[in-house]
C-alpha cells in the first residue's frame, strides 16, 4: 500500500540513548575545548594563521554547514511560494534542521572571533558599515536564526503545551500564541525566505574578496547566484537524507513518492546550477583551465562528478523512487555540493608562498562537538515533539492511544 | 618632493622650539588632512640594511621578531603580529637577477579592507591613511580575507588579539615628524610625501633613466584602484610580491555585485512585500483545508 505522509508524529522512545550519550561526549569535548579557546587565544586549538585566516568554524561550520541547513529555505519556497502543499507534511523536519545547523554554525562563529566582547556592537547602528558583505552576513544570519527560525519553529512548541496534561494558564497562553502565529505565519514565512536569499548569496560575495587569491575556476561575479542556488540543492537533499535515515532507525514507513517528487527538483536544480557553472566558465574563458589535470582542476573535475552524476541518476524515475538508491546517490550529491561552497574559502584560496592550512586536532574537536550539539539537538526535539512525517493511520492510532491511557488514569 | 622636506624640517624645528611649536605644526596638518601622504619605495636604491624594519619596531613599541636567528637578532620571515614593515630578498633561481623588497600597508585609495570590515574598526581616516580602530573589531579576519597584498597581520596567540599593520606611523605624523622607516633610511630608497609629489618624483626618475625601471612604470598609481604606497623596481613587480590586479580595486569590484543586488535596499523590501502577498494567500488556503481536515479525522489540527 502507498505510504502517504500527512502529519506529523513524534518518535516513541527515551531521549537517552548510547548514539545520544555518543554524541553528548563529543559536544562536551567540544565546548570544554572552546572553553579553554577562551583563555588561550586562537593559536592554542587552531592552525589558523595569516595567510589562512578563516579556516573550519568559518568556511565548514557557517559557510558550508548552513547550506545544508537550508532545507527550511527550499522547502518553504516549494511550499509556501510554489503552491506544493503537498510538502506541508515535511516542513517542521526541514525547519528543525535549518534551526540547529544556523545555531551550531552561529555558535562555531562566536568562538572564531578574536574579540568577542565587542560582538555587543552588532546593536550599534553607528558603526555598522553595510556595505561590508560580513556585516550583510551577520546581520541577515542573526536576524535568521532568532527572529525568523524560532517563529517558524513554534507550531509544534505550542502544540506540546497545549496538551490535556499542562497546567491550565500554559494551556491558554499557548493557545494564544498559536492563534497569533497562525495570523503571523505568512510574514514570518517571508521574512524566512527573504533572509536567507540574502545571506546564502551573500556567503558567495564574501569570497569576491578574495579576488585574485582565489582561483579562477571558482573566482566569478556569478559566486552569489552559485552559492545561493547550491543552498537549495543541498538543503532539499539533506531533508530528504535526515528522513530517510530517522524512518530507517526508527521503523516508520517512508513515503518514497513523495521524497523522488523532491529529487525530481533536486535534478532540475542541479542541471540548471550545471548551466550556469559552466556558462560562466566558457564566458570568462576558463574551460581550458578546468581540463588541466593540474591539482585545482582535479579538484573542480571531482566536486564536478559528484554533483552531475547523483543528478543525472536522478533522472530514472526507478532510481529516485528507491530510496536505498536514492540515499547514496543524494548523499554523493550533498557532499559534491559542500566541496563546492568550501573550496573557494580554503582548497583554492591561495595566500602567498610559505601559508599553509590543515585543521588542528583541537580545532576539528571543536568542529565536530558543535555538529554533535546539532545531533543532540535532534534526537531530542523529535522525541519529544512531533516533528517527523507520519500517515493519517498512524496519527489516528497514537492519538487513540492516548485517549485510551487518560481514560485509564 | 622638497617642498615637503623643508615643510617638515621646519615642522620638525618647531616641535623643537616647544609645545607650543608641536601645537601649531598639529593645527598646520589638520587643515590639510585631506591631503593623501604617503611613501616612495624604489628598489633598485635599497641596500637591504634593514635600518627601517628596526626602526618601525622601534617606533611603534613591537618586540622585534628574532624569527630563525636563534634569538640573536631582528629577523622577521614575513609581516606578522610583531612586524608592521619588512625588508625581503628576491633572487631569481639562477641567481642572475635579484632585488630587495619593502612591504608594509599599501594605503590603497580605495582600500578592500576597509569595505570588508563589518564594525568600521578599520577606516581610511586623514591623509588618506587606513588606520584600525580595535574599540569596535570583533576580530573577525575579513580584513586579511579582502587584503589583495596580504597586509593586515594577527595576534593569533592573544586573548585580546590586535589587527596589526602598518598606519603610517601616524603617532609620529602627528608630532610633526615623519614615519620611522623613511626618517632612517641611509639610501633615500623609501621617502615619504604627499602622494602626488611623489608621483611626480618617481615619473622623474624614470624619464631619467629610461629602460632601467620594469615597464617604466610607478606600481600604486593606478594598480589596484591606486595605493599611497608607490613602487618602482628594476625587476617585474609580480616577482616582489605585488600582484598583477589591474586598475580596478577589489572593493568597487565587491561594491559593483552587491550594489547591482541591493538597489540601496529596495530589492530585499520588495522582495519581503512580494513573498508577503503570495505566502497570505496560499497559507489562507492551507489553514482551510487543515482545518476541515482535523475536523474530519477527529484530530488536533497541526500547523
Amino acid at each position: 500500500m502507498r505510504v502517504h505522509w500527512r502529519r506529523m508524529l513524534e518518535v516513541a522512545g527515551p531521549v537517552v540513548t548510547r548514539p545520544f550519550l555518543f554524541v553528548s561526549a563529543l559536544a562536551a569535548v567540544g565546548i570544554l575545548l572552546s572553553v579553554f579557546r577562551e583563555f588561550a587565544g586562537l593559536h592554542a586549538v587552531t592552525a589558523l594563521n595569516d595567510g589562512y585566516s578563516w579556516g573550519l568554524f568559518k568556511n565548514f561550520n557557517v559557510t558550508t554547514l548552513t547550506a545544508l541547513g537550508s532545507g527550511g529555505y527550499a522547502l518553504a519556497l516549494l511550499t509556501y511560494v510554489c503552491n506544493q502543499g503537498k510538502y506541508h507534511s515535511l516542513m517542521r523536519t526541514a525547519l528543525l534542521t535549518s534551526i540547529l545547523t544556523y545555531t551550531a554554525g552561529m555558535i562555531a562563529l562566536s568562538v572564531d572571533i578574536g574579540r568577542p566582547w565587542n560582538l555587543f556592537f552588532m546593536a550599534d547602528p553607528w558603526v555598522w558599515n553595510p556595505h561590508s558583505i560580513l556585516w550583510e552576513v551577520a546581520f541577515c544570519m542573526t536576524a535568521y536564526v532568532m527572529i525568523a527560525l524560532d517563529f517558524e519553529n513554534l507550531a509544534p512548541l505550542l502544540e506540546h503545551f497545549e496538551a490535556e496534561n499542562m497546567p491550565p494558564l500554559v494551556r491558554d497562553v499557548a493557545g494564544y500564541a498559536k492563534r497569533f502565529v497562525k495570523a503571523a505565519y505568512p510574514y514570518g514565512v517571508a521574512l524566512a525566505l527573504a533572509l536567507p536569499t540574502m545571506h546564502q548569496s551573500s556567503l558567495g560575495s564574501l569570497m569576491l574578496l578574495g579576488g585574485t587569491r582565489v582561483h579562477p575556476l571558482w573566482q566569478t561575479h556569478l559566486l552569489p547566484l552559485l552559492y545561493v542556488v547550491m543552498a537549495f540543492v543541498m538543503g532539499i537533499a539533506f531533508v530528504e537524507l535526515v528522513l530517510m535515515a530517522s524512518c530507517t532507525v526508527w521503523r516508520r514507513p517512508i513515503d518514497r513518492f513523495m521524497l523522488a517528487s523532491l529529487s525530481n527538483i533536486v535534478s532540475w536544480v542541479t542541471a540548471a546550477w550545471l548551466m550556469i557553472r559552466f556558462g560562466d566558465l566558457a564566458y570568462r574563458g576558463q574551460l581550458g583551465a578546468a581540463f588541466q589535470l593540474d591539482f585545482y582542476s582535479l579538484v573542480f573535475l571531482a566536486e564536478t562528478v559528484m554533483i552531475a552524476v547523483p543528478a543525472l541518476m536522478l533522472r530514472a524515475r526507478g532510481w529516485r523512487e528507491d530510496p536505498a538508491k536514492a540515499f547514496p546517490t543524494l548523499g554523493i550529491l550533498t557532499l559534491g555540493g559542500m566541496l563546492y561552497r568550501y573550496t573557494p574559502t580554503t582548497i583554492a584560496f591561495r595566500p602567498g608562498t610559505g601559508y599553509h592550512y590543515f585543521p588542528s586536532v583541537p580545532e576539528l574537536l571543536i568542529s565536530i562537538g558543535f555538529i554533535a550539539l546539532a545531533v543532540m539537538g535532534y534526537l531530542f526535539t523529535v522525541k519529544r515533539f512531533a516533528i517527523l512525517p507520519a500517515t493519517l493511520e498512524m496519527s489516528v492510532l497514537a492519538s487513540t492511544k492516548q485517549i485510551k491511557k487518560g481514560q485509564a488514569a | 618632493m622638497n617642498v615637503d622636506r623643508r615643510t617638515l624640517f621646519k615642522i620638525v624645528a618647531a616641535g623643537c622650539a616647544g609645545v607650543a611649536g608641536v601645537r601649531k605644526a598639529h593645527a598646520a596638518a589638520m587643515q590639510s588632512n585631506t591631503e593623501q601622504l604617503g611613501l616612495l619605495y624604489d628598489a633598485t636604491r635599497c641596500i637591504g640594511c634593514k635600518a627601517c624594519v628596526t626602526a618601525c619596531s622601534d617606533a611603534n613599541g613591537l618586540t622585534p621578531d628574532t624569527g630563525s636567528s636563534n634569538g640573536l637578532y631582528q629577523a622577521p620571515e614575513s609581516l606578522n603580529a610583531h612586524t608592521k614593515n619588512i625588508i625581503k630578498l628576491y633572487r631569481s633561481e639562477d641567481g642572475s637577477e635579484w632585488s630587495y623588497m619593502k612591504q608594509q600597508c599599501m594605503h590603497c585609495e580605495d582600500p578592500a579592507c576597509v569595505i570588508a570590515c563589518p564594525l568600521s574598526a578599520l577606516t581610511k581616516g586623514d591623509f588618506g591613511i587606513v588606520s584600525w580602530n580595535g574599540t569596535t573589531c570583533l576580530g573577525c579576519r575579513c580584513c586579511q580575507i579582502a587584503c589583495p597584498y596580504n597586509v593586515p597581520k594577527f595576534e593569533w596567540s592573544s586573548v585580546n588579539p590586535k589587527v596589526v599593520k602598518c598606519e603610517l606611523c601616524r603617532q609620529r605624523l602627528a608630532l610633526g615628524q615623519e614615519p620611522a622607516c623613511t626618517a632612517v633610511c641611509p639610501k633615500r630608497a623609501v621617502i615619504f610625501g604627499k602622494r602626488e609629489d611623489l608621483l611626480t618624483d618617481a615619473h622623474k626618475r624614470i624619464a631619467a633613466t629610461p629602460g632601467k625601471y620594469y615597464q617604466d612604470r610607478v606600481y600604486g598609481e593606478k594598480d589596484g584602484g591606486g595605493t599611497q604606497s608607490l613602487y618602482l623596481s628594476h625587476v617585474a613587480f609580480s616577482k616582489l610580491g605585488l600582484p598583477d590586479l589591474g586598475d580596478k580595486s577589489v572593493a568597487s569590484g565587491v561594491r559593483e555585485v552587491s550594489d547591482n543586488i541591493y538597489q540601496h535596499g529596495i530589492t530585499p523590501v520588495a522582495v519581503y512585500t512580494a513573498l508577503v502577498a503570495v505566502t497570505h494567500r496560499i497559507w489562507s488556503k492551507h489553514l482551510k483545508h487543515s482545518e476541515k481536515e482535523a475536523e474530519e479525522l477527529g484530530l488536533e489540527e497541526q500547523l
